[in-house]
């Protein structure tokens, strides 16, 4: 009860605030953008160039996906480093709502708008058949996905400029979605400790149960790693 | 001397904030994949690649460095110091721009592609990203959290981007060169694909023009709606 007063207050505040209220929509604004590249670009870079896109359409939605996720944790990363600086969360530790309230309160927002613009990214894209199951435990995944960035965000950066700096190192792990691209033996081993890789595994293998397990599991492998950190924190 | 010693006193900060050490990752990160480009498409990647990371990187990056300078009260040290408003800014933009030129060079030289003309390829990098950091400093007026500045962005990232579909090539679209990150952009593909010397020269001047017209704007805005309100 408690949590969702706290959510519902979160909201309220995040939609007075204009430039937070259109930031949770910037999202839709990238799938459109991404949509009209489906329509117009790739059949011009197939005309012009000779270059059939069609094969690398599940990479296409992984990286679409990872962005968006990346780009809400991002948001609530920023979110969190603002709190460090006003020791928001040292506050909250000593109210009803502790810490781990409060990280939930923060993290859950940015994750449940990542599930439902996750869906609605498979569905509008529209380039994978991508069966229902497999549509909800991607938006899970990349759920979770933007949980880890921001809580990577809050650990490594002290400031807004190392905060701009490590989420910019973080796109760098958009690169292991890609790495069966790459054939390269070494480095997909190393992609499959990364939750990125696992979003392109599951799309390319929906019926794999193995797959689906290892990809959920690498995810909550990193959450709670994450989680427990944050909490241990004196 | 002034400048030279905000410059590296940027420097250093930047170094301290892992800029150069971040850069480094994303440079190995790109050459992965464009090792893996095909030779045609190559020709057309690595000039992209390099006008839409290093090239911009200052309009990322100088949000949260203003922010983070605001909140270190160093707005009011700037009023009562020798050093100007203009020498502040143009540090930052020297600054960046030194990043943005290390990362397009190691991009450039350690990638399969050969042959690009390298004084033309420091020349974009160095004006697009002034044009870019300062772009950030007029964005940035007016905000309070990096998140504000982001949003901020995206409508002015808009009017930088779309108008660069342009060099696809269609009736009358070399207008769209008036759109600086157009010009920019254009200079950048010439560097690595040949360019008239006429046209590079053309697009030079116009790149330096607009700078110094951002440059300008840039100085007035920060004046009036960051350091003198911060200082209200």
């Amino acid at each position: 009860m408690l949590n969702l007063v706290h959510i519902k207050n979160d909201l309220r505040q995040i939609l007075r605030d204009p430039v937070m209220g259109i930031l949770l929509f910037a999202p839709v604004l990238l799938i459109g953008v991404f949509k009209v590249m489906v329509i117009f670009l790739i059949p011009f870079l197939n005309s012009e160039l000779n270059f059939d896109f069609t094969p690398y359409y599940i990479y296409l939605l992984a990286g679409v996906l990872i962005v968006i996720s990346g780009m809400l944790g991002i948001v609530t990363g920023f979110m969190m480093l603002d709190d460090k600086d006003g020791n928001i969360a040292e506050l909250m530790s000593v109210t009803p709502l502790g810490r781990g309230g409060y990280l939930a309160n923060r993290v859950s927002l940015a994750s449940f708008l990542t599930f439902i613009y996750s869906a609605l990214t498979i569905y509008v894209l529209n380039i994978v058949k991508v069966k229902v199951y497999s549509a909800l435990l991607l938006s899970i995944l990349c759920a979770v996905y933007a949980a880890i960035i921001g809580l990577l965000i809050f650990f490594g950066a002290d400031d807004k400029v190392k905060g701009l700096t490590f989420a910019k190192g973080l796109n760098v792990l958009g690169i292991f979605a890609f790495s069966d691209l790459f054939a390269l033996k070494w480095f997909s081993a190393i992609s499959v400790i990364f939750p990125t890789y696992w979003i392109t595994s599951v799309l390319k293998s929906q019926n794999a149960y193995l797959v689906l397990i290892i990809g959920t599991s690498v995810h909550l492998i990193w959450l709670l790693y994450l989680i427990y950190r944050f909490l241990s924190k004196k | 001397m002034r400048l030279l010693n905000a410059v590296w006193i940027d420097i250093r900060f930047q170094v301290k904030q892992g800029f150069y050490l971040v850069y480094v990752i994303i440079t190995v990160m790109y050459l992965i994949i464009l090792s893996f480009l095909p030779e045609k498409i190559l020709e057309t990647a690595l000039p992209l690649v390099v006008f839409s990371d290093p090239s911009v990187l200052g309009l990322f990056f100088i949000g949260g460095i203003i922010l983070l300078e605001k909140s270190q009260g160093v707005m009011q040290a700037l009023i009562v110091t020798p050093l100007r408003t203009g020498e502040y800014i143009l540090a930052k933009c020297i600054s960046l721009s030194f990043v943005s030129l290390l990362a397009a060079f190691a991009i450039t030289e350690l990638s399969p592609v050969t042959g690009a003309d390298r004084l033309l390829v420091a020349l974009s990098v160095v004006l697009t990203s002034s044009l870019f950091t300062l772009s950030g400093i007029m964005i940035n007026a007016g905000c309070n959290n990096v998140n504000q500045y982001m949003l901020k962005t995206i409508p002015y990232m808009l009017l930088f981007v779309l108008p660069c579909f342009s060099l696809l090539g269609f009736t009358g679209s070399y207008l769209y060169t008036a759109v600086p990150s157009v010009a920019a952009l254009r200079l950048m593909l010439g560097a690595y694909n040949g360019i008239y010397w006429y046209e590079a020269l053309g697009l030079t001047l116009y790149l330096l023009v607009m700078n110094y017209i951002f440059f300008k704007y840039a100085i007035r805005i920060f004046e009036n709606k960051t350091i003198y309100r911060e200082n209200a």
